[in-house]
């Protein structure tokens, strides 16, 4: 009958499709970069040794769970360009594998794994980014300290990501931490009060970008690239900092455990960590900050680090008490 | 009837691929969640001491109910409207258009254009009525925006139904004295019951399984089950935590399922409309003048609000940068033409796939479930739910953990995808046709046997052809699913095979905002096309009038 027929229908049909295009030398990447910045570098590769980088952009935590679930038949050769607290969880899930690219001792040491399970491909800071237009409607200047937006003027003005989410929450987190002297109970009463202002916690890292460039809150706490991209859009954003500094997070590379493509993947990732690619990362305007030393940034960016006080993140501790500081996040902060 | 030499083959068939596509996956992730050398409770340890879990539960079961009776009773009286009120044809198609919109929404875009409109500095709260101090994020919001999403599900579903509610039955309520309300009350709405019941199944287990709209609208103060299990997977990097809380969301769909049937069971009686005898083509006069304005001006508040959130969503595609530069320009259209081409082509196809496989897998699951007794069918009505009322981002990964390695190593192919939409999106064709087949009566079906019909030859002769307007929701559902879904595919799309879908959530990620919504056109302007050709198709194969049900456009 019917059922039959419709089955051998999908059967062929997933027959014809199913057979993809065959390449000879094909790395496969997982990135959580958006495409626009990644795809430019994986370009870049292929011209200059003719491997075809065929990459899925996922969220980190998507990124994390497909390659998790994939872990007996690994699918991806590398992980390339996704927030450190993604690789501690993937070195705990037992999804990658050390790795230490030839330039390993140049790069500096909190900008790596200790054991070479993950290394940073770019640093990449926190900032403020605030609607001019609503700042010069209320009278107000930039903020320049976290305390500056416990002002009451910001009742419901500010978004920032919520603490479940990857990335751009916990650099929130680590930045007050540090900048409050590593004084936990001082961090988390903080906190509190800038819930006060808070209009709503958006559930992804960059997710306030839209709504304060739209005139829907004035003040967004996100990362550089998200306040870059929205002022190269032509959106009239001001970004700042605040003075007691912010946390410098780390955007890392990793190899994946049982990669088909073991021998392309390694030249890849030692070709991430040359000056040649981590030039790039200015020339195709990553807005982050490259990870050897004497690679060339970006002069928008580096007009605006001269303000920032960047302050070092300890990685080993951040893997310790991540978990730790969400759940006082969700039992204080957020519940009324 | 029941010894029938083809009904069984065709259970067995059935049963066995939703065994193989939604119970082997689903298994395979309960025992990574409960197994850890051993049977182990690890996974819940970390979710208890969490008030926003607890408090999730009961959220979930609220918004659920909310958005299922608000959602049915919009589709209700969009379904009255459409087949009740004598609407001149172009009134009714345009009706028909508007309608399916908010379920055209790819991801995110429904709830953004939704703060565009009502936000704190929204078009229509802010430069409108002025108002500053709006709350769009919570409760309310949330209810709103999956309301709009998913209200349509309903209207399909209702329309069907109440086409096939004889005018003549309500001539008779009239000719024997009775006021308009009162038929209404006691004629019309009692023999639509299957229908409001399955659209409520429908409306809420969509809202059950909707993570996206929550991660946007409901903020921290309602926190709902799928968005989470979605936080626990993605943002605390816990799998098998977060497929804990999606299999506690088995609970608030069983409910569901419950409900609905005690809904339909309670009422009892036969809901029989449509029957061998035809009486004379009456004119429908069951909603007063006063009824269809007071219909008319609420659902004309509705098609507006929708209007607006569409409208903004084109605005934003054919401007440089909405609010920087509002320059008209046409290069996000070139983007979609040049580089998303592939994308375009690759949705397309497979969704074009999906249509018929699982449109027929749709009615005859349909069909076996209200037509024929076997054992478990109970059962297999609620197994195939599942994947419908679970999150995606959940399906998505029981489907990898199950089809990455031999023997089924499907992953990297389209035909997972296919299946993965067949298997998740079929349901409201499923359960249209049981609605559908509640008001037909099974004597039809008895003539064609009594004449030597075989089951298979009376399905496709007399069946098919009156649950047509079932098959054709059904399939318009999941077309439109096909093209927007996202939350399990992200974890199934592979290298060869991109999604439009994909390049939307990458445009909203990545403040290209006018890309996202250019691809959005995109896809609702493919499915304006391929609804109306599907219903061409659909007037070829079968002379027969689909009456008032036709669906958009064709009909």
């Amino acid at each position: 009958m019917g059922k039959a027929r419709h089955w051998l229908a999908t059967v062929c049909a997933a027959a014809v499709l199913g057979a993809g295009p065959a390449a000879a030398e094909t790395l496969n990447v997982y990135t959580a970069w958006p495409e626009s910045l990644s795809q430019p570098i994986f370009k870049a590769y292929t011209a200059k040794t003719g491997v075809q980088v065929n990459f899925i952009r996922l969220s980190t935590g998507e990124l994390i769970a497909r390659a998790t679930a994939e872990r007996n038949n690994p699918r991806a050769d590398v992980i390339w360009g996704a927030p450190g607290d993604g690789f501690a969880a993937a070195k705990e899930a037992g999804i990658i594998e050390p790795y230490r690219p030839p330039t390993w001792d140049r790069i500096p040491a909190e900008l790596k794994d200790r054991e070479g399970y993950f290394t940073a491909v770019a640093k990449n800071t926190l900032v403020f980014m605030s609607n001019a237009k609503l700042l010069q409607e209320k009278g107000l200047k930039p903020p320049t300290s976290w305390n500056d937006l416990l002002d009451p003027a910001y009742k419901g003005q500010i978004q920032t990501a919520d603490a479940r989410t990857s990335g751009t929450a916990l650099t929130r987190i680590l930045s007050i931490y540090y900048a409050f002297g590593r004084d936990e109970t001082k961090t988390f009463d903080y906190q509190k009060k800038l819930h006060q202002n808070v209009q709503v916690y958006t559930k992804s890292g960059g997710g306030c970008t839209i709504p304060a460039a739209l005139g829907q809150a004035i003040v967004c706490i996100a990362h550089m690239p998200d306040a870059m991209e929205a002022k190269k859009k032509g959106y009239d954003m001001v970004v700042t900092f605040p003075r007691e500094g912010v946390a410098a997070v780390i955007e890392g590379v990793a190899l994946v455990k049982g990669a088909r493509n073991r021998e392309l993947a390694t030249k890849f990732i030692d070709w991430t960590f040359s000056k040649d690619m981590q030039d790039l990362l200015d020339k195709h305007q990553v807005y982050m900050l490259p990870t050897l030393p004497d690679a060339s940034i970006d002069a928008g960016v580096a007009a605006l680090m001269k303000e920032a006080k960047l302050l070092p993140v300890d990685l080993v501790w951040v893997g310790k008490n991540r978990k730790r500081l969400v759940e006082r996040w969700v039992n204080e902060v957020i519940k009324e | 009837m029941r010894r029938d030499p083809v009904v069984a083959p065709a259970v067995l068939l059935v049963w066995g691929a939703v065994a193989l596509f939604v119970l082997y996956p689903l298994g395979r992730l309960l025992v990574l969640t409960f197994w850890n050398d051993g049977p182990s409770l690890d996974a819940v340890r970390g979710l208890v001491g969490d008030w926003t879990h607890r408090a999730a539960l009961v959220n979930s079961l609220l918004l659920a109910a909310l958005v299922g009776i608000a959602g049915t009773v919009l589709g209700f009286a969009f379904a009255l409207l459409a087949v009740r009120a004598n609407l001149p044809r172009w009134v009714s198609r345009a009706l028909d258009a508007v309608v399916l919109l908010p379920l055209i929404s790819p991801p995110f875009t429904a709830a953004i254009a939704l703060i565009f409109a009502l936000g704190p500095r929204g078009l229509i709260s802010y430069h409108v009525f002025g108002l500053t101090r709006v709350s769009i994020y919570g409760l309310w919001g949330t209810l709103l925006s999956e309301t709009l999403t998913y209200f349509p599900i309903a209207y399909l579903t209702l329309k069907a139904v109440l086409a096939n509610v004889d005018a003549n039955l309500e001539d008779s309520a009239f000719s024997l004295g009775a006021r308009r309300w009162r038929v209404f009350r006691t004629v019309t709405l009692p023999l639509t019951t299957p229908g409001v019941a399955n659209a409520f199944l429908l409306v809420s287990a969509a809202s059950l399984a909707d993570f996206a709209t929550p991660l946007i609208l409901a903020g921290t103060r309602f926190p709902v089950l799928p968005t989470q299990a979605f936080l626990q997977i993605t943002g605390l990097y816990d799998m098998r935590g977060g497929a804990a809380l999606c299999f506690l969301l088995l609970v608030p769909a069983l409910a569901v399922f419950a409900g609905q049937r005690w809904f339909t069971e309670r009422r009892g009686g036969t809901f029989v409309t449509v029957t061998g005898k035809v009486g004379a083509v009456t004119r429908v006069k069951s909603l007063s003048p006063a009824a269809v304005l007071g219909l008319a001006a609420g659902c004309g508040l509705v098609v507006v609000l929708v209007l607006v959130c569409y409208l903004l969503i084109f605005a934003a595609s054919i401007v440089r940068g909405l609010g920087a530069d509002n320059s008209l320009s046409l290069a996000h259209y070139a983007h979609v033409f040049s580089g998303g081409l592939k994308a375009v082509r690759d949705t397309l196809l497979i969704a074009a796939i999906c249509m018929p496989v699982g449109g027929l897998f749709a009615v005859v699951l349909g069909f076996l479930v209200s037509r024929t007794q076997f054992p478990g069918r109970r059962a297999l009505e609620f197994v195939a739910m599942m994947n419908y009322a679970l999150p995606g981002t959940i399906v998505g990964i029981a489907y990898l953990v199950a089809f990455n390695d031999p023997p089924l190593a499907l992953t990297g192919t389209a035909f997972i995808l296919v299946v993965c939409y067949v298997f998740r999106y079929s349901l409201a064709g499923t359960r249209a046709t049981s609605a559908v087949l509640a008001q037909i009566d099974p004597s039809i079906e008895e003539a064609s046997a009594s004449l030597g019909a075989r089951r298979d030859v009376t399905f496709r002769r007399v069946v098919l052809p009156l649950i047509r307007p079932a098959l054709l929701a059904g399939m318009t559902v999941l077309f439109i699913r096909g093209m927007t879904a996202i939350s399990a595919t992200i974890f199934l799309v592979s290298l060869d095979w991109s999604l439009v879908t994909v390049r939307i959530l990458e445009g909203i990620t990545n403040l290209e905002l006018g890309q996202a919504s250019a691809f959005s056109m995109v896809v609702i302007a493919l499915v304006y096309l391929a609804v109306f050709v599907a219903s061409l198709a659909m007037r070829r194969l079968n002379a027969g009038s689909l009456g008032q049900a036709g669906t958009l456009l064709g009909g």
